[in-house]
């Protein structure tokens, strides 16, 4: 039967697998199209409709842990004293004293032998991630961002508590500017940048830090807050920009609650991120100038400088794989050595001339509608030399804070402003960056396809499955 | 049940779809004795990239919450799918019928 009917392609066997392929694929394909059209997420067909805590399908609760307890008998602990790593609970707390000091030499060891893993840049790095936590950081954290009662440049006095080459018994960290940049870049991204840019501070960019910052012959920086004067020595010195995303997921639900948290939780992750750098650079043997998110310099033009982005439309800075969801630069000063990050053309100002969503979406009109970019500038925010489109400040903020909902709508809508899942969104920028002609017809497509529509604001993030929620709210697609 | 990523579901389905397309394709073309000349292997293989593209963006535009974009990405490149297979599908019936001397 087999050896006959191969002649005939219309006869039983191949027929018969042909019908069954086809009805297979062809059930599979429906069914994935009936139950994509009835939901929003496709993750939900393996969710539960309730928003409880949804465990993985092999683990069950159960009404007793699994370690057993004699509740009965169960001793109280009197405080932490107790706990597992506190000496003071030891039968001879001296034992403590014994193995610290043994740590302490065996520490020094590595770090003068250079042992990978174990070496100067390591020990800095730990030192710095230990920022924040009690009693290692010699700084409290600065105050909730309330506008009121944050210190202008409050954190350019460094935390102390940090370990120095002196302390090692070692020389400073010394490499080429390249291989400091590579490690600034890897200790970045650990400690929270999303990316990095450097910057030498020469005669143009000296321009970019604040006024009152000024430049003395003396071997390290001060500063007397009281008279607002902050010095930097005068030496060589390279401005190390960070890039503190925000979350677009919270972003997404804007004009709400989640605009005010993604925005303040970007800037406390950006004082911690600071202060974790400052610690590094300083655990590395070199000073570290700047902690806070404004305590140096202008931080979109030192973004723009460094190739973090371009200058955009609403006068901030637009990164070509975070589009405007970015909440700040930071910078920090340093005498680290470092190869300097060219600016970059990604087409991003060239495509605001025809793009304008931001402007059109902007409820307080603050957003210039020029086609072209413009000298300008004139009020205290709005800095001269610079030929681009200004944002009124005063319209933004008369909008945000008199009693509207919070917004961020210029941000949210930006084209650039894109999760990084679709592959079609590198393929749009690689148009934008290469074909400018392109440039109105894509910002057609990016309203036609319902990018940057106005949030719904029935379905707002209590209403999730917790699950759902990216940690500490950051984007899954945009690390 | 977030705690497992099923993305990869998603991106499977798609594989066993292009795959199943693809035995189809050759079951066809071996039975009914067609050999597609330069233009029609192009437009072929032009189909499965673009409908590789067209699923990510449909899966990965739910992924970023955007319906919209999602189902309007099946019409943007569908509709092209569709024009590119009919194209195929003409040219091979035609060669067909002719060489059967139906036409």
């Amino acid at each position: 039967m087999a050896k006959s009917n191969a002649k005939d392609p219309l006869s039983g066997g191949r027929r018969d697998f042909m019908k069954k392929l086809g009805l297979g694929v062809g059930a599979v394909g429906f069914g994935a199209a009936a139950y994509a059209s009835g939901f929003k997420n496709l993750d939900k067909l393996m969710e539960s409709p309730i928003a409880e805590r949804n465990l993985p399908f092999w683990v069950k609760e159960v009404d007793e842990p699994t370690v057993e307890i004699d509740w009965e008998n169960m001793e109280i602990f009197h405080g932490p004293e107790n706990t597992l790593f506190n000496p003071a609970s030891w039968e001879n707390p001296n034992d403590y004293k014994e193995i610290y000091d043994r740590n302490i030499a065996s520490t020094k060891k590595n770090v003068q032998d250079n042992v990978p893993g174990l070496s100067l840049k390591d020990r800095a790095l730990a030192d710095a991630n230990c920022w924040g936590w009690g009693g290692r950081s010699g700084a409290d954290l600065a105050p909730p961002w309330t506008g009121s009662d944050v210190k202008a440049n409050a954190q350019w006095e460094h935390p102390t508590m940090f370990y120095t080459p002196e302390d090692y018994g070692v020389p400073k960290h010394e490499a080429t500017p390249e291989e400091n940049s590579k490690m600034l870049r890897t200790a970045g991204r650990i400690m929270g940048a999303a990316d990095m840019g450097f910057v030498k501070l020469d005669e143009r960019t000296k321009k970019l830090l604040w006024g009152k910052i000024t430049f003395e012959d003396v071997e390290k920086g001060y500063a007397e807050p009281e008279k607002n004067k902050y010095v930097l020595p005068n030496k060589d010195l390279w401005a190390v920009c960070s890039l503190v995303p925000q979350s677009l997921w919270m972003q997404q639900y804007s004009e709400r609650m989640s605009w005010a948290s993604s925005n303040t939780m970007s800037y406390s992750r950006a004082n911690i991120y600071g202060n974790r750098l400052s610690v590094f650079l300083r655990g590395l043997g070199y000073q570290a100038y700047g902690g806070d998110t404004e305590s140096v310099g202008r931080l979109v033009g030192f973004g723009v400088m460094a190739g973090l982005g371009e200058y955009g439309r609403a006068g901030i800075l637009v990164s070509p794989k975070y589009g405007t969801d970015i909440r700040t630069v930071m910078v920090t000063i340093t005498d680290l050595p470092l190869a300097v990050t060219k600016p970059i053309d990604a087409g991003i100002t060239k495509f605001c001339e025809t793009c304008k969503k931001c402007g059109e979406m902007c409820p307080s009109g603050a957003i210039s509608m020029e086609d072209k970019p413009f000298w300008g500038g004139g009020a205290a925010y709005q800095a001269k030399g610079i030929r681009g489109w200004y944002m009124d400040a005063k319209k933004c903020y008369t909008y945000m804070l008199g009693g509207e909902p919070d917004c961020s709508r210029c941000q949210t809508v930006c084209p650039f402003t894109k999760f990084d899942d679709a592959v079609i969104h590198d393929l749009i920028k690689l148009s934008i960056g290469s074909a400018p002609a392109l440039n109105s017809a894509i910002r057609n497509m990016d309203d036609i396809f319902g990018y940057g529509k106005e949030p719904d604001l029935n379905e707002t993030p209590w209403d999730l499955d917790p699950m759902d929620i990216p940690l500490y709210g950051l984007d899954k697609s945009r690390s | 049940m977030k705690l497992i990523s099923w993305n990869w579901f998603w991106y499977v389905l798609v594989g066993f779809l292009m795959g199943g397309g693809a035995v189809m394709i050759w079951h066809i073309l071996k039975n009914f004795k067609l050999k597609p000349v330069w233009f029609e292997w192009i437009l072929l293989i032009l189909c499965f990239i673009t409908f590789m593209f067209m699923s990510q963006t449909f899966i990965a535009s739910f992924q970023e919450y955007e319906p919209q974009a999602a189902w309007l990405s099946l019409v943007f490149m569908g509709i092209p799918i569709l024009l590119m297979a009919v194209v195929v599908f003409r040219s091979l019936n035609k060669r067909y019928l002719k060489n059967k001397g139906i036409v």
